[in-house]
């Protein structure tokens, strides 16, 4: 017995070896591809930098030092920061009371550029530029990048715009990958003519979408009115969702028993196909700048809203892809050979299409980053959706119009938008060399 | 083919109602009271408020709102709790609107709320009716804040405090006794909504059917006879405003896309025959970039160092924006110029995008066509390069070209949006910002649906285009 079954576990293990192997001769092949194109790793190069900038901002710029020794005690102001946003710590009164560059220190370590972006240099108001007179104590506080109107560091803004861009990049793209992997995996997976349903799941599929509506979001608009005002919206969001998931499992597991009632048993197809394909046509013939604009102006202004709109909107180009993908893939042998073995649909799909599917998804995200970062850039250069606290590339941009001798307010902020946009679309087109090289021509 | 175009336009009407859907149903979500927008804060009373002023604004709100249809359900059905009444659409007023609905959220017995709602309603007019006087001014005042408040209010605690103090405020002066009794009776329905609640009500649900009379039909059959509403900001007619812009926008636009176009097409057929040259590397190279340049920064550029003296006195070439400085009365000719001068750069940071997208669409056009076998034959019976070149590759990849121009004409129109900003062009782009800066909804949806139908009917013609020159196209199979 024992025996056995150590024998099948030697050749599971065989199994898996095997297809790693294969995998990775797959993306040696795919790495050793797109390392010979120059463009594309320079852009990934540039992107780690970008990336390094982003998530250590608050140590590259901030009022407030990294370390400081003051009457003997040793202060981490930056560390400790974190901890003040999250209601663990609270900061001495002396700090609260005098700004960080007048204390009296021991020992001192700024961050290289000290200022934070909503920092007011009151000596260096009125737009100084880099190589105008500033009024600074030592070359340490120098403005590198000059100032604005109000006497805020431009090269601190910069700092944190790479911070936005790239968080822009990250949650528009995770919420608009997981919509059109999703909805792109039915639509191609099940095509036209393969998603068969029970006539009573079907109705009861409606019914419950409806109920489940009203359960999870009408009746309980009392609760979100409140949450609205007082705070806690997230969580009447989740609980709403929980609302809404009970329903239609609900209405799913009474399917499961009435369809033993032969006639409500019968099966009727579904042309998800046809469906999806429909919605992405609706989506995209509103041209996609316009839509986002007029949906984030009648949000409350946060970059956070605007990163979301913008996920939420852009998943068409995933959703395609993905389809065609599985249009494809859905009738190589191998899922036939799963069909054949038994395997459930979904787990053909998620364990076996998808994954398959998945690569040129790669090239999409990689394009749709260097879009949704550019629409943002839009948005906050308009000043639309922009809290008056936020500070983005965009908007600091915008500060170039109001005066147009501040040369610097112009260029800076706009090249780092305009190297970012490049360097996605040139990873973009690298992987597309690397994953297919059939496409390069 | 005629078939084809049927099955189109079918599909079209579906893809349209749900367009409009989203377009109604974002302006709704809009924020701030359509009404208060209109008459921009101008409806508030005084602080010595009378009867008589408080009627007349009261009158105002609800001509106003009558003329917008806000006195109508919003759409054909509602799906509501049975606790909810079918006639709250009738309360006119937003804010009152949103109280009610909160109190039956929370208490589920409508008679009792609009009981209240009415005890409330008197209560203000009687608050009014009592002459003020020195004697009175501060507990009239009192009295008449937290009335305000309770048309907004639907917290418990703090509906009582406010009650208390309307009751307290009518003891305090003999001229404000006679509010006892209705002050009393606005307790006392309070008090029945919530000894009276049944909240389970909330949780049946219930359809609701309206009929045609309802905002939304009123819009959408406004719609398509060229009526798109008022504007909130100085209400004009919306179609006026926008032909006003739209020609400035479609001006704009067409002679940039007429300039991408003759310069791209030379540009994309040689870098295509020169395939792989140095001269083809480098323009590929700075299309590329010239197709990654936000134009939002090249706009800025431009505006910042080529329309003022700031940096070089050469340097100052154009006007800063706007359409033209002259006066209407000058001569023609002048003015022409004048416009030719505003609108050099404007043109000059559309053009360059769409400019890098057709040539670059172009190039992969010619390429593929210059692969195929005919070519290679007119190549063997020793043609010249230039007639192959012109004559038979050239009219073959031109076609797919101009099809683009259907969908880069409503892309362009989109994407002036920040050129008109930077510029101060008065277009679409900018009616539009202006409308969305300044709570303009009705402007701002109208807008959306405009450039969604446009878009449609531009890729519409693209398909129809490609059919009519390229015959293997069939459209029998599913597009």
């Amino acid at each position: 017995m024992l025996f056995r079954k150590k024998k099948i576990e030697d050749k599971i293990e065989d199994q898996i070896l095997q297809n790693e192997n294969r995998d990775q001769e797959y993306w040696a092949l795919v790495k050793r591809q797109f390392y010979k194109n120059r463009l594309a790793v320079w852009s990934l190069r540039i992107f780690y930098v970008i990336f390094f900038v982003a998530v250590f901002a608050d140590f590259l710029a901030n009022e407030k030092p990294i370390v400081a020794k003051l009457d003997g005690e040793v202060y981490f102001p930056v560390m400790n920061n974190y901890a003040v946003n999250l209601g663990l710590s609270s900061w001495e009164d002396q700090f609260v009371t005098k700004r960080w560059d007048e204390h009296n220190y021991d020992f001192v370590i700024f961050p290289p550029i000290p200022y934070s972006p909503t920092t007011i240099d009151v000596f260096n108001t009125d737009y100084v530029g880099p190589f105008d007179k500033q009024e600074v104590k030592s070359l340490r506080w120098k403005h590198w990048l000059g100032t604005d109107e109000l006497g805020r560091d431009t090269a601190a803004g910069m700092i944190y715009g790479a911070r936005v861009a790239i968080a822009v990049g990250v949650i528009a793209m995770s919420i608009s990958t997981i919509i059109g992997i999703l909805i792109g995996a039915l639509a191609g997976y099940f095509g036209d003519n393969r998603l068969k349903m029970s006539r009573i799941r079907l109705f009861l599929n409606i019914v419950g979408f409806i109920i489940a509506v009203f359960y999870a979001f009408i009746a309980r608009s009392y609760y979100f009115s409140n949450a609205d005002e007082e705070g806690g919206l997230l969580q009447q969001v989740v609980i709403s969702l929980f609302i809404f998931v009970g329903v239609m499992g609900v209405a799913n597991l009474l399917s499961s028993f009435l369809k033993r009632i032969s006639w409500l048993g019968e099966k009727v197809t579904i042309a998800v196909d046809i469906l999806v394909m429909r919605a992405i046509e609706v989506l995209n013939s509103i041209p996609r700048l316009l839509l986002i604009l007029s949906i984030v102006a009648i949000t409350k202004p946060s970059v956070v809203n605007v990163m979301i709109i913008i996920g939420l909107i852009s998943w068409t180009g995933i959703a395609r892809f993905i389809r065609a993908e599985l249009l494809r893939v859905r009738n190589l042998e191998y899922i036939e050979a799963a069909q054949a073995l038994g395997f459930s649909e979904k787990r053909i799909i998620w364990r076996h299409a998808i994954p398959n599917a998945l690569t040129p998804v790669l090239i999409a995200i990689a394009f749709g980053v260097a879009s949704a970062i550019l629409i943002e850039a839009f948005l906050s250069f308009l000043g639309i959706g922009l809290a008056a606290e936020d500070v983005t590339w965009g908007s600091l941009l915008n500060l170039a119009r109001g005066k147009f001798a501040a040369w610097w307010l112009a260029i800076f902020p706009g090249f780092a938008i305009f190297i970012t946009v490049t360097i996605f679309n040139l990873l973009g087109e690298g992987l597309t060399d690397a994953l297919d090289p059939r496409l390069k021509q | 083919m005629f078939q084809y175009i049927i099955k189109r336009l079918l599909i079209f009407i579906p893809t349209l109602f749900i367009i409009s859907l989203l377009a109604f149903g974002l302006s709704k979500m809009a924020p701030g009271d359509p009404v208060e927008l209109i008459n921009r804060g101008g409806l508030s009373a005084g602080d010595g408020g009378q009867l008589a002023d408080m009627l007349a604004t009261e009158q105002t709100y609800l001509q106003t709102a009558e003329r917008l249809g806000l006195h109508n359900p919003v759409f054909y059905l509602s799906l509501s709790p049975v606790s909810q009444s079918d006639t709250l659409y009738k309360v006119v007023k937003q804010g009152h609107q949103k109280m009610l609905k909160n109190l039956t959220g929370q208490y589920g017995n409508w008679q009792q709320v609009s009981d209240y709602y009415k005890n409330l309603r008197t209560m203000e007019a009687e608050i009014y009716k009592v002459a003020p006087d020195s004697a009175n001014y501060s507990p009239r005042r009192k009295a008449r804040r937290a009335v305000v408040d309770l048309f907004m209010e639907h917290k418990d605690n703090k509906i009582t405090r406010l009650l208390e103090t309307i009751n307290t405020a009518t003891k305090a002066d003999s001229s404000m006794f006679v509010l006892q009794a209705p002050a009393q009776k606005l307790t006392d329905s309070y008090n029945k909504i919530k000894s009276e609640a049944t909240p389970s009500k909330n949780y049946i649900p219930s359809l609701k059917f309206y009929g045609m009379d309802n905002q939304y039909h009123k819009w959408i059959t406004g719609f398509f006879v060229g009526d798109f509403g008022y504007s909130y900001q100085d209400n004009r007619p919306i179609s006026s405003k926008m032909w006003d812009a739209m020609r400035w926008t479609l001006i704009i636009n067409f002679i940039s896309i007429f300039l991408a176009y003759i310069l791209s097409i030379p540009i994309g057929v040689n870098t295509a025959i020169r395939k792989d040259s140095t001269y083809d590397r480098v323009v590929t190279t700075i299309l590329f970039l010239l197709y990654s340049l936000p134009v939002f920064w090249t706009g800025t550029l431009l505006i910042v160092f080529f329309t003022t003296p700031e940096y070089a006195s050469f340097l100052n070439l154009f006007p800063t924006g706007g359409i033209t400085d002259l006066p209407p009365s000058a001569p023609f000719m002048d003015r022409m110029l004048d416009l030719a001068h505003h609108l050099v750069l404007p043109v000059v940071c559309i053009t360059y995008g769409s400019l890098a997208f057709i040539s670059r669409q172009m190039r992969g056009g010619m390429l593929t066509v210059i692969r195929q076998d005919y070519i290679r034959t007119a190549k063997a019976k020793g043609l010249e390069e230039k007639q192959i070149v012109w004559k038979h590759a050239f009219r073959n990849s031109l076609f797919p070209i101009i099809t683009l121009f259907a969908s880069v004409f409503p892309l362009a129109i989109a994407g002036s949006v920040v050129i008109e900003v930077i510029f101060s062009i008065p277009g679409m782009g900018k009616l539009l910002f202006d409308s969305i800066i300044s709570r303009d909804w009705p402007v701002v949806y109208t807008i959306l649906m405009l450039a969604a139908i446009l878009t449609m009917v531009g890729n519409l013609i693209a398909d129809m285009l490609y059919a009519v020159a390229d015959p293997r196209v069939t459209f029998n199979e599913k597009a």
